[in-house]
């Protein structure tokens, strides 16, 4: 018992971090269902790119030197990646959605499946299928580490989490005070009236896209940063995360996404303190459909707006 | 008119047909001159665990390229067939029938995983096909009863007491947490560290991941609560260890880490985590070649061509040379070497002088006979020998 307690406060900051993290990837995921009424299973395989394509700019700076000012690298990374997968999510959205458009509903989910497993196999074939080392120790130490009430808390996880929040707080800014924001706030409520009242919504939808897959991008580069490697497969199951994130909180609901995502990762974290470690994922799978079982609509998702 | 018409038509017919015979049998005839033998190469070609599966396929080619430039196998050529597994027991199957259906491949080298060996030997089994693993570990899979296995590398059972042995003695550890990854070679490894540790008196507690893990900070704080004095490794993948030893730093907690043969990888391990996996020790299932003499030829023209050599770069060409040196002893007329006399030759492979540092030879399991277990620490970047223990396998 009290080895128990003991991991309480590190497992609280483990799930805090990785469900900061989820939370990018709901809010994603969410903002697209919201425009689009669609499931997006490509955002995993976006994200992974994100991951691979921040490993490209750090490679670049560590080629060239510059690898001696960490604040200008990481800055690189997060800005490549985000403009890297928001290009990769406007491109999605035009050659894999936008034709579909107006059909069947099942048509783009099964698009967005293909659209996965090209991701995955190029990032196979462009990697030869290995794992690429994040040299993370070069940009921020491994051993700085804060203690708190017993869980240690190192700079990465300092830097993950002060990032989410950032990400979060900028969207909400974007979401809630800018003309865009608005424009897609009444395309997820009403596409035909928001074309009605002169709001395009072909670029709104996106627009949605890019900015998704953007946090889906920085997410790429942070959780390549925090597990120091990332390989064509990670976003698999970041995808299948994200999507038990939005759907715990609510799909289409952007509070039900981040809370949804730290429920998760701190379901994931206790877990292990109750079951083997080898069962975290069926722990949170079972959070899942315990939810659903209570609430069918998530924690914070509008009965209505489901059925739209 | 038409009569005679038609024995014409006969005539040039008989004349078309005779032609086409003839034809057909001086191509069989050139044909079977040439047709060359064929040996499979299963291993892992994309995946996790690739590095490894594409370095030993390197060292086969290498072995194939030396044997077919003095005259292959008495005069006929040899071909590769490569049968990439992805380290994936289902993949494993899959391949092992595509090469068993080939009637001209007359032996396999690999499975490389042990996982994919013990998936794919009823295959292989019933194919009547010699398969020599490289690297395959797990004591079971030359217990079953499969007389077509053979390998080179000794089993689990001799390495994991062997470490248990080298934790009690030298490093005198009191508490032991073992990680492993559910693997049949990372999760048997360990299972054979285990028992041999508790009989020692030694305190041991155990955790699994999966190889798809990622986050490892739920284990590892759930470690860092028992303080151990050694976290074992039991895992496959050294890029993943190497993940884990930087992600246990980030959490404050710094032991000595040990892990088998398959985590000895110089770029993956030690570099991929930058400086972290210092001091650490791990077991290798033969000699470091670099060691040995006989080795130094290879070594520079492998690195020449094909970048650094990893761990099973070695093991690998000595498996392909082993199963070539049977296919020249299974029979005086290359046209009659089959699956049956290749099998048998293998078998009787007795002291053979290769790159590995002893002389090898197969027992009537097909296991090695005369292997070491040696132990190795990092040190400056580099892997260090600090131990050599014999490989000796208690009976069952």
């Amino acid at each position: 018992m009290e080895q128990f307690l003991a991991q309480v406060p590190q497992q609280i900051v483990n799930g805090i971090t990785l469900g900061s993290v989820y939370a990018l990837l709901a809010l994603g995921y969410s903002m697209v269902y919201g425009v689009l009424k669609m499931l997006n299973f490509a955002h995993g395989d976006v994200f992974m790119v994100g991951a691979f394509a921040g490993w490209a700019v750090l490679s670049l700076f560590e080629q060239n030197g510059l690898i001696a000012m960490p604040a200008l690298a990481l800055a690189a990374m997060a800005l490549g990646a985000i403009v890297a997968t928001a290009l990769l999510g406007a491109a999605i959205e035009r050659f894999a959605y936008r034709p579909l458009r107006g059909g069947s509903r099942l048509a783009p989910l099964i698009s967005a499946l293909g659209v996965s497993i090209i991701l995955e196999n190029a990032a196979m074939l462009l990697t030869s299928g290995r794992a690429k080392t994040f040299p993370t120790e070069l940009l921020i130490p491994q051993d700085m580490v804060v203690h708190v009430a017993g869980a240690a808390i190192s700079a990465t996880r300092l830097a993950m989490l002060g990032t989410s929040i950032l990400a979060m707080v900028i969207l909400d800014a974007v979401v809630l005070k800018t003309k865009f924001g608005r424009a897609m706030r009444a395309t997820s409520q009403d596409a035909e009236a928001a074309e009605y009242m002169g709001i395009r919504t072909s670029l709104v939808i996106s627009a949605t896209f890019m900015l998704g897959s953007a946090l889906a991008g920085l997410a790429g580069v942070m959780i390549g940063l925090y597990y120091t490697q990332v390989d064509f497969m990670i976003g698999f199951s970041a995808g299948m995360k994200a999507f038990t994130a939005a759907v715990l909180g609510g799909i289409g609901s952007f509070r039900g996404a981040v809370v949804g995502g730290l429920l998760l990762g701190l379901a994931e974290s206790f877990g292990v303190l109750i079951a083997p470690p080898v069962y975290k994922d069926a722990i949170v799978f079972a959070v899942l459909i315990l939810t659903l079982i209570l609430r069918p609509h998530g924690l914070y998702g509008k009965p209505q707006q489901a059925r739209a | 008119m038409i009569k005679s018409s038609r024995g014409k038509m006969k005539i040039i017919c008989l004349a078309v047909a005779a032609a086409l015979l003839l034809t057909a049998a001086t191509g069989l005839g050139r044909s079977a001159k040439l047709t060359p033998i064929k040996i499979g190469a299963a291993g892992p070609y994309t995946g996790d665990v690739s590095k490894i599966g594409l370095d030993g396929l390197n060292a086969i080619r290498m072995a194939v390229d030396e044997a077919n430039a003095a005259g292959g196998i008495g005069g006929r050529k040899i071909e590769i067939v490569e049968a990439d597994d992805a380290a994936d027991p289902s993949k494993a199957i899959l391949v092992a029938e595509k090469l068993a259906m080939d009637r001209s491949v007359i032996g396999v080298i690999g499975p490389m995983n042990s996982a994919t060996a013990q998936a794919a030997l009823p295959t292989y089994q019933r194919a009547g096909l010699a398969v020599i693993s490289q690297s395959a570990t797990n004591p079971d899979l030359t217990e079953m009863g499969y007389t077509v296995m053979h390998r080179i590398c000794p089993r689990d059972d001799a390495q994991g007491p062997a470490s248990a042995r080298f934790i009690i003695e030298v490093l005198k550890a009191k508490t032991v947490y073992i990680i492993d990854d559910k693997t049949t070679y990372g999760q048997g490894l360990s299972d054979q560290v285990e028992p041999a540790l508790k009989a020692a008196g030694v305190r041991v507690l155990r955790g699994q991941i999966s190889m798809e893990d990622r986050d490892f900070s739920p284990i590892l704080t759930r470690v860092k609560s028992s303080a151990p004095d050694l976290v074992y490794l039991g895992l496959a993948n050294p890029a993943q260890a190497a993940s884990l030893i930087k992600q246990a730093a980030g959490l404050g907690l710094k032991p000595v880490f040990m892990g088998g043969d398959g985590l000895k990888e110089r770029d993956q391990l030690i570099d991929g985590a930058a400086g972290l996996a210092e001091g650490m020790y791990v077991t290798s299932i033969g000699r470091d070649i670099r060691e040995v003499p006989e080795a130094r030829d290879f070594i520079r023209k492998f690195e020449s061509k094909y970048g650094a050599l990893s761990v099973f770069g070695g093991q690998s060409y000595e498996a392909a040379n082993i199963l070539i040196d049977a296919a020249r002893r299974a029979h005086s007329d290359p046209m009659k070497i089959t699956r049956a006399n290749v099998l048998a030759a293998l078998g009787k492979t007795r002291g053979y002088k290769g790159i590995l540092g002893f002389p090898i030879s197969f027992d009537s399991k097909g296991d090695v006979v005369g292997a070491s277990i040696f132990v190795y620490q990092v040190k400056g970047k580099e892997f260090v020998p600090v131990k050599e223990y014999p490989a000796t396998v208690r009976a069952k």
